[in-house]
């Protein structure tokens, strides 16, 4: 199946937060309790709809360790859509935001969409960072917010797709380049590509975004 | 060399004279005036004067200049030229190759470059400088600093890849340069990339993500695919370094609708048959397959390898590798790897199995592809890399696939009819049987893999007889092969026969009796275990005996009475004695060619001698081998337990096991007999439709004759005596039919007289009755008047009435 754009994504965040969990939620529409930890960055894609589009999602989840820091810096660029996720339960994954985000902006396009995400909303009883205190970080850095919960699902589609409106909003706009494959949006293939080269393609996304579209 | 001698005369001054300055001393004064002119122009003109002598002073230059020329580097960037000779300088020094220069020159360590790029990397700033002039845009300075991180990245590879990850935006500047619209520029950075992505996930990884596919893609199809030159090949071995064990990026790749994109380079255009591949095109198209084999790799996921797999069937990618293989003017290694990567595009896929097994040769007749792949297989004349080839292809169609394994053993089996074709049941039989050892082997291997997790076919296979001599009664094949294992004096023919006994003995009862009755099988394998021969061959040869005789005790059903398990347990222990029978059987696996087969599914020998196991045989016997295996089953240690009825209950759950395994095992055995039963009347029903089909187009040939005989007749009556024969019978057939038509006709006159007569009486019966009624008025009208007579008193006679009562009733 053809899409109308192509969307590069990075999820960035402290270890252990559910980064890859969120994706795979998000792909797979499943939930793995126990995670192997990623090593440099992984990669997932899925095909959602917007304003009656087919936009294919990229993403890549990448490592939250320390050591890949450097790594997960080459990601910055070349994304559109940034998710930046931090775990309701375990307050100094809150307080890193900070640096995130200025590793974040430093290294990536001016226009990327950054999407702040209060993960394990489902650990209630283990809460240590306030949903309003979330907002307001978020309102603070003019960052789009949610609380989600990989294990359950709440909000993980919404998240992405709420990013990918953002986005799609900024190109309406004409704010992104969109000839410039730099910021991490590409223009389908279109009307050009061969009927049965296009069919292939879209039964592979067909199974990677767990029957999606 | 004049032009250099006035140039060092301008930089250092008019040398004194009668002192020819060393060439230590000469590069001392040109650092120096590196360092210390106030100049851009005397700086400018000592680098390039360094740049000079550095192919031949390396060391020198080198030892002396390394720090300044850092310092050039970070303090002249506004001077491209200076940059420039200082890039060209360090790359001189630091180039991993030898220059002409220095090659009569003793003192020049062979890996100086190596050296002095260790010292430049110590201090990663010094490769930051050099990722910085990057994104200078000037031509020279640019492509010096690609060129240099080149040198850099082939003499320490993993150090260099390790700083550059480490560096943001590293490697995305160096993506960008693939971008550059001059071709120079981006041909270099392809070099540069490779070097770069080789054998590190991560730097691969950041490289796909910065469209890396894209780009490579774009420059492939405006160099002409396969038909361009080596920028083609560059791309695609940077391709391949991105995929290779990368799963990430195979991932990526698929989601890409990259695989679509390979379509046009595997298309091949008709006119190019008669010019013949260009060395250049070869190339390209052996990367193009190795991309390809990449993203099938049997090392990859499952989930992967499948998805790949249908994405190229459906891309119509496999297709094309098809067309490749029938295509005329081939070369022979192109053609090897074709058949590989058709191979592993459809290992363990049944659609794409499918589609390979219905492709049609275009030969004369028409032959399946699969068969005329057979043929070239056991073909002594056949380049062997490409019998192995064709090999490996076959165990992939087979692989996993009970139909195709089934079509296989069916070929066999005498209820085909159409003896006229080829088939490839037939073609392996010759194989197994032919005077080249070589096709032995690959027979003996392929007929294996039809029977691998299939215990149908082990049964059915069992029903297959060979007729060996006119007159003599036919063989069995397991008999055939027991007897070849017996007569043959070659190696690799004895191997492959024991692998395809064992293998099609193991976990089928009804092999292992077919076996165990084959004259003098039993005694032949108890010598070779037995035998004292000190060589690795003949360890691997006393250790498959073992294996075939402890398969022949493990899986025996009793139901031969001189070798029942128990007998055949005793014999082993009495004449080899159990250590021994152990430590024959642990050969196998320490043989050299065993670990190098076990491996990998392909068989990857260089040469004929190097064929000798095969990788699923090694599977087989790592499962049966294994101390705790499927249902524990057989056991080390201990007097090894594989002779379960002992009693010996530690090891083994006791008798209730026993029982239940027998059971199991006596329900499997109906079960496969049903199942066969099954087949051969589906056979039978075949067969019988067959044959009725048969007479019903045989009746109307019949009658299609006739026709033309009765015209023949008819236009040439009485020409010969058949002829006058057949006409006679035509005129008696004709009298007949005539005759019987006018019986007909006749019949049915008759038929309508009747008719016509029965109305008639009808209508007689009518006027009867219609009389009758009328007589009866006037009777009753008589009577009347004779009453009215009476009473008028006149004598009437009664005979008259009574008669015309008796009437009426």
């Amino acid at each position: 199946m053809a899409y109308a754009y192509l969307f590069k994504y990075i999820i960035i965040g402290d270890t252990g937060v559910g980064k890859s969990c969120l994706l795979l939620q998000f792909t797979d529409k499943r939930f793995q309790p126990v995670h192997d930890l990623t090593i440099g960055v992984e990669f997932g894609a899925r095909m959602i709809t917007i304003d009656g589009k087919q936009i294919k999602l990229q993403i890549w989840d990448t490592a939250g360790q320390e050591a890949f820091r450097s790594i997960t810096r080459s990601y910055y660029r070349g994304a559109a859509g940034a998710l930046l996720v931090y775990d309701i339960t375990r307050r100094d994954t809150f307080n890193h935001l900070t640096t995130w985000l200025e590793d974040a902006r430093q290294h990536s396009n001016s226009n990327m969409v950054i999407m702040l995400i209060g993960n394990k909303s489902d650990l209630e009883s283990r809460r240590e960072v306030k949903k309003e205190e979330g907002e307001a970080f978020a309102r603070e850095h003019g960052l789009v917010f949610m609380e989600t919960s990989a294990k359950t699902a709440a909000n993980v589609e919404e998240a992405f797709i709420n990013t990918a409106k953002e986005i799609y909003e900024k190109i309406q706009e004409g704010v992104f380049d969109i000839n410039n494959e730099a910021n991490g949006i590409k223009i389908g293939p279109q009307h050009s590509t061969g009927g049965g080269a296009s069919g292939a393609g879209g039964a592979g996304a067909g199974a990677a975004g767990g029957g999606c579209c | 060399m004049d032009f250099l001698k006035s140039g060092l005369k301008t930089v250092l001054g008019a040398p004194e004279p009668g002192h020819h300055p060393s060439g230590a001393e000469t590069v001392e004064r040109l650092v120096e005036r590196v360092n210390n002119s106030t100049l851009l122009e005397d700086r400018r003109d000592a680098c390039r004067a360094l740049k000079a002598m550095s192919r031949t002073y390396r060391v020198e230059v080198g030892a002396q200049g390394m720090d300044t020329l850092k310092q050039v580097l970070e303090l002249d960037r506004a001077d491209s030229e200076t940059i420039n000779h200082a890039l060209n300088t360090l790359n001189n020094v630091m180039s991993p190759s030898q220059f002409e220069e220095e090659e009569e020159n003793p003192q020049v360590p062979m890996n100086i470059g190596e050296q002095f790029t260790e010292m430049f990397i110590k201090d990663h700033n010094n490769v930051q400088l050099i990722l910085d002039l990057l994104d200078e845009y000037d031509f020279r300075v640019r492509l010096s600093a690609v060129q240099l991180l080149t040198s850099l990245l082939t003499n320490r590879p993993k150090d260099m890849q390790e700083i550059i990850l480490v560096k943001p935006m590293g490697v995305s500047k160096m993506m960008d340069l693939l971008s550059d619209n001059r071709e120079v520029i981006r041909n270099e950075t392809l070099l540069l990339l490779i070097k770069l992505t080789k054998g590190n996930a991560n730097i691969q990884k950041i490289v796909a993500f910065e469209n890396a596919f894209d780009r490579l893609f774009e420059i492939v199809s405006s160099e002409g695919f396969s038909d361009g030159g080596i920028i083609v090949e560059d791309c695609l071995l940077l391709m391949l370094n991105l995929l290779k064990n990368n799963s990430s990026n195979i991932n990526f790749f698929k989601e890409g609708s990259y695989i679509q994109r390979m379509l046009p380079m595997f298309n091949t255009p008709e006119e190019n048959e008669d010019a013949g591949w260009s060395p250049q095109k070869v190339s390209n198209v052996h990367c193009m397959l190795h991309i390809v084999r990449t993203l099938v790799s049997p090392c990859n996921s499952v989930q992967i390898v499948s998805d790949c797999q249908r994405i190229l069937k459906n891309a119509g990618l496999l297709d094309s590798l098809c067309n490749i293989l029938m295509a005329s003017g081939v070369p022979a290694d192109i053609l090897t790897e074709t058949i590989n990567t058709v191979g592993e595009v459809v290992r363990g896929n049944v659609g794409n199995q499918e589609f390979v097994g219905n492709v049609m040769a275009p030969s004369n007749p028409p032959r399946p592809a699969i068969v005329v792949l057979l043929m070239s297989m056991v073909n002594e004349k056949q380049p062997f890399s490409l019998r192995c080839a064709v090999l490996y292809c076959f165990q992939c169609y087979l692989y996993h696939n009970e139909m195709s394994q089934a079509n296989l053993v069916q070929t066999l089996l005498p209820s085909s009819t159409d003896v006229s074709n080829l088939t490839s049941g037939q073609l392996l039989c010759g194989g197994l049987f032919s005077s080249d050892v070589l096709s032995n082997w690959f027979s003996a291997v392929a007929l294996m893999h039809a029977l691998i997790d299939n215990p149908i076919q082990k049964e059915q296979l069992l029903r297959v007889l060979l007729a060996t001599n006119i007159g003599s009664s036919p063989v069995s094949l397991l008999h055939q092969c027991t007897l070849l294992l017996q007569q043959t004096t070659k190696l690799q023919s004895k191997v492959a026969l024991l692998m395809l006994l064992s293998q099609w003995t193991a976990r089928c009862a009804g092999a292992v009796t077919g076996f165990l009755r084959a004259p003098s099988a039993v005694a032949y394998l108890v010598n070779q275990t037995c035998s004292n021969d000190h060589d690795d061959n003949e360890y691997l040869l006393q250790g498959l005996s073992a294996f075939l005789l402890a398969i022949c005790i493990h899986f025996n059903d009793d139901s031969v009475e001189n070798y029942s398990r128990e007998s055949l347990k005793q014999l082993v222990v009495r004449r080899v004695g159990m250590e021994t029978f152990v430590a024959k059987l642990s050969e196998v696996s320490r043989h050299e060619l065993y670990n190098k087969a076990a491996k990998h599914p392909q068989l990857r020998a260089k040469a004929p001698a190097e064929v000798l196991i095969d990788y699923e045989f090694c599977r087989l016997f790592k499962v049966l081998e294994k101390p705790d295996g499927e249902g524990g089953e057989w056991r080390r240690g201990s007097g090894w337990g594989w002779g379960r009825g002992d009693g010996c209950g530690a090891g083994w759950g006791g008798a209730a096991l026993e029982q239940y395994k027998a059971l199991i095992r006596q329900q499997d055995a109906r079960l496969q007999e049903l199942v066969a039963q099954l087949d051969d009347m589906l056979q039978q029903n075949h067969a019988l439709q067959v044959a009725l089909n048969d007479s019903k187009s045989s009746n109307s040939l019949l009658k299609d004759e006739n026709t033309l005989l009765k015209a023949q007749v008819s236009a040439a009556h009485g020409h010969s005596i058949e002829a006058h024969d057949k006409s006679q019978y035509e005129a008696k057939i004709n009298q007949l039919t005539a005759e019987i038509n006018r019986l007909n006709e006749i019949l049915k006159t008759t038929q309508e007289e009747k008719q016509k007569q029965e109305v008639e009486l009808e209508k007689l019966k009518n006027d009867q009755d219609d009389l009758l009624i009328l007589l009866s008025d006037l009777d009753l009208k008589v009577n009347d008047y004779k009453s009215r007579l009476v009473s008028l008193g006149e004598k009437v006679e009664d005979d008259n009435t009574e008669v015309q009562e008796s009437n009426l009733t």
